[in-house]
């Protein structure tokens, strides 16, 4: 046993030599990749109960009662989520998730990247300006989802003037059902680009490191 | 009560009381003064009756009004009356009357969201009474039609109580205090996951679009002619006509989601919408995928983002464990 740690301990020593060319750097914060993981957690919960309840599958009998049990859980879950990001952004003054002005200008540039017509993309931050429109859209649809759902939950009872702004609940369930369709065409997106754009970004979404590489020699 | 743009199938619905019977409230229980349905009388004999009412007793009676507002062509495509040579528009005569009502009651969906009327494309922009008596709060009796228990509820409780608690909408709560979905006798049947497949059968007929779960009334536990009967009793889906955006918002009533309308006067199938997002979603991917293959960018983007060592890592050997075995073709070696 005792060996065996030792041998543990020279794997590491070798790692901290410097065994990968350029720097190993700190990307995502531990409470990201808790926010990360958290909500993709809860989100799927969210979305796969949700369609669920809006229309029972043929072949996938379940009780009601439970479904909907699971489908406010992971809401409750997904909104403290959020919240911990949201303090945890203004804790650390962190801006990577606001789309700028600045940067939407170079969005045609990234779009051309995207459809070939471009080979490189145009220099990003930490996430580039397509990433910052979808995860941005991501929070406000998701606050909007679960004000509605707040609303539906307390059947009118309470946030009467949210129900009355959007016209019923039959029009509110619509608004739901539709940001469940963003959800799901935009998060099958997010998965592709994210294995095949950057794997050392996804890699830093586990480990929080990524390898940040040498200056190129001229 | 005024009748503007209706089929009068609230006072048909009214006609069905029982308990107390339609005699009985003629003759012992309201003062019943001007109803086009109901009148003897005919013409301006007719109409004095409702003009008697409204200067000789101003803040005592109670004007009911059945039917949308009518507004395009200033109103001019419901007339409701000839007065002084003059043909009086419903907006105009709910709005007289109205103001110097003590309470103004809508009756069936048209009077009180719009209703059937108002449905797209909406050529006559029906509302609503409360928005031509925006300075009033309008007791809203909905319902296509209403049931007669939720008119004479209300009326008997504006005479002797004065207005019911309301809810969101303007509804007495006592009627529209809940959800159809909460007091079905199908519940159990939603709860466990059992749904019927076709309109006609026993189960929750949740999954052929029954509004219920969206629709506030108390049809599961008064019911219809004489608490016979109801809609989900005839195993048929609610079709949520009390509610607000009724119909255009509970169509077609064998599905959940409403239709989105298209310009030109089309409408297309939300599910059709979501699928077609995700099925438009899926296609670009894979397309990306094949292209991304083809260029080698793919590959390029794999090998940029992944690094390989400066060199091997050492290990050191620590023990070696030797494995013995006897091999199986020993023999013929």
């Amino acid at each position: 046993m005792k060996k065996k740690k030792e041998l543990r301990k020279t794997i590491f020593k070798e790692l901290q030599r410097g065994n990968v060319e350029g720097e190993i750097i700190l990307f995502q914060p531990l409470w990201v990749r808790i926010f990360h993981w958290g909500f993709a957690l809860s989100l799927t919960g969210i979305l796969l109960s949700g369609l669920e309840l809006h229309k029972p599958a043929k072949f996938f009998a379940v009780s009601y009662g439970d479904m909907f049990k699971i489908h406010v859980i992971s809401s409750w879950f997904a909104l403290g989520f959020v919240a911990l990001r949201c303090t945890d952004a203004i804790l650390r003054r962190d801006q990577s998730l606001i789309p700028k002005l600045r940067d939407i200008k170079l969005f045609p540039k990234l779009l051309a990247y995207y459809l070939f017509l471009r080979s490189a993309p145009p220099p990003n931050r930490k996430y580039n300006i397509g990433q910052r429109l979808v995860y941005s859209s991501w929070l406000l649809l998701f606050l909007i989802a679960s004000l509605l759902g707040l609303s539906s939950y307390w059947q009118g009872e309470h946030l009467i003037w949210l129900w009355r702004l959007v016209g019923g609940f039959q029009r509110l369930r619509w608004i739901k059902f539709m940001i469940t369709i963003y959800f799901l065409a935009t998060i099958p997106l997010h998965i592709y680009l994210s294995m095949t754009e950057n794997l050392s970004h996804l890699q830093a979404m586990v480990s929080g490191y990524e390898r940040k590489p040498p200056p190129e020699k001229s | 009560m005024i009748e503007t743009g209706t089929c009068t199938g609230d006072s048909i619905s009214f006609d069905n009381i029982w308990t107390p019977t339609f005699s009985d409230i003629f003759s012992n229980i309201l003062d019943w003064r001007y109803d086009w349905s109901m009148n003897q009388a005919q013409g301006n004999a007719a109409y004095q009756v409702l003009l008697d009412t409204y200067s000789k007793l101003p803040n005592e009676y109670i004007l009911l009004v059945q039917g949308s507002m009518i507004h395009s062509d200033s109103g001019h495509y419901d007339h409701v009356a000839y007065e002084q040579g003059k043909l009086i528009t419903g907006i105009d005569l709910v709005r007289r009357i109205g103001l110097k009502a003590k309470y103004v009651v809508a009756i069936g969906s048209c009077a009180t969201f719009g209703g059937p009327v108002s449905g797209y494309p909406n050529p006559t922009r029906s509302t609503g009474v409360q928005d031509v008596l925006p300075e009033r709060r309008v007791i809203n009796v909905s319902g296509c039609p209403a049931h007669p228990d939720w008119i004479m509820g209300t009326l008997l409780h504006l005479a002797l109580y004065g207005e019911p608690e309301l809810e969101k909408y303007g509804r007495p709560k006592m009627f529209y205090g809940e959800t159809i979905h909460n007091r079905c006798p199908r519940r159990y049947y939603y709860d466990q996951g059992i749904f019927a497949t076709d309109i006609g059968q026993k189960e929750c007929l949740y999954r052929v679009g029954c509004k219920g779960p969206v629709t506030y009334a108390d049809c599961p536990i008064r019911r219809w002619n004489d608490r016979l009967n109801w809609p989900i009793g005839c195993n048929t889906p609610c079709i949520g006509c009390t509610e607000p955006g009724y119909p255009d918002l509970m169509s077609p009533f064998t599905v959940h989601s409403p239709d989105i309308p298209l310009p030109g006067g089309t409408k297309i199938a939300t599910d059709s919408v979501a699928l077609g997002v995700l099925g438009f979603t899926s296609a670009a991917i894979i397309g990306h995928v094949a292209a991304s293959l083809y260029k080698g960018r793919i590959q390029r983007n794999l090998l940029k983002s992944t690094v390989r060592g400066k060199h091997r890592l050492s290990l050191i050997k620590v023990k070696t464990f030797h494995i013995y075995r006897v091999k199986k073709n020993a023999k013929k070696e």
